[in-house]
């Protein structure tokens, strides 16, 4: 069970990001999650959702697109003013 | 609505750290392995028999995982080689950054080949790039043949495989050649390498391999 340490590198890049973008909120995170991974989706929604509850975060929703090698990248952010 | 595109890996800060260990390993010429398997199916004793068989003064360190205790650490460092312990706390898995911390004070100069032996786990490990050559994946015959298949990903990734344990093939109902199919279905053409730590068997091919592997 790692998805604890995925969920936490999600949400740091996440945050560096939306620095860039004053004012704004962060409404659904992009993540391309392949099946040798080693990460399960489930897993992870339920640690992001642990993890960003009370914050900034909380409303942003995790879009999760399947893949099939190794992939576990962040594929986009969207926002709203 | 505005959308950010971003196109960069989850685990972009360890690969950063992952590159520079892997730089530093290259420059040396340093064979640094990670080794990774489910607990029990004998890594240390592996790495045990290994450091055993190498004369005094080869050039060889390892840093070994463990959620806790320096167990692994105390049996490693009877053979006269730097042992350290990476003790994770919790942590089910090695980060690059853990391998940074624990290489602080070794004169890498004076090493030829790194052998790091992960967490007791063939899931997360299997994510985490830690800057070596290649991952080296234990598996024994006291498991099931379709671990591979099971746990897709750390056997794809891995560079060997070694079936440990074929001294007790006469006891268990493991089939060999089913457990290289069910490896070969995720991993065509993996190298396998048939061992026994117990009575020594194939390791002179493991051995072979590490030679060959270093010059490489």
């Amino acid at each position: 069970m790692h998805e604890m340490g995925i969920a936490s590198s999600v949400i740091e890049t996440v945050r560096a990001e939306a620095a860039q973008h004053p004012g704004a909120r962060v409404t659904k995170v992009g993540l391309r999650i392949g099946e040798l991974s080693g990460v399960d989706a489930a897993s992870l929604t339920f640690c992001f959702e642990a993890l960003v509850k009370e914050t900034e975060l909380e409303s942003a929703i995790l879009a999760i697109e399947d893949a099939g090698c190794d992939e576990l990248d962040l594929t986009y952010l969207e926002m709203e003013e | 609505m505005e959308r950010v595109p971003l196109e960069r890996k989850v685990l972009s800060e360890n690969d950063r750290i992952a590159a520079g260990l892997r730089e530093r390993f290259a420059e040396r010429g340093i064979l640094a392995l990670n080794f990774i398997s489910s607990p029990g199916s004998g890594k240390t004793m592996l790495l045990e028999r290994t450091l055993g068989a190498f004369p005094a003064g080869k050039r060889v360190a390892v840093l070994t995982g463990d959620i806790q205790t320096d167990n692994d650490a105390q049996r490693l460092a009877k053979y006269g080689f730097p042992v350290r312990q990476i003790s994770t706390g919790g942590a089910c898995h090695l980060d690059a950054r853990m391998i940074e911390r624990g290489l602080e004070g070794w004169d890498l100069d004076q090493i030829d080949l790194l052998f790091i032996e992960n967490v007791g786990n063939l899931v997360c490990p299997t994510s985490y790039d830690l800057g070596e050559r290649a991952k080296v994946v234990v598996l024994s015959v006291t498991e099931g043949e379709d671990k591979p298949l099971k746990y897709p990903g750390i056997f794809h990734k891995a560079e060997l495989m070694i079936l440990n344990k074929i001294d007790l093939l006469p006891y268990v109902p493991f089939k060999i050649e089913l457990a290289r199919e069910c490896a070969n279905r995720v991993h065509p053409g993996m190298e396998i390498i048939e061992v026994s730590c117990t009575t020594g068997a194939g390791l002179d091919v493991w051995q072979g391999w590490l030679e060959h592997r270093r010059g490489h």
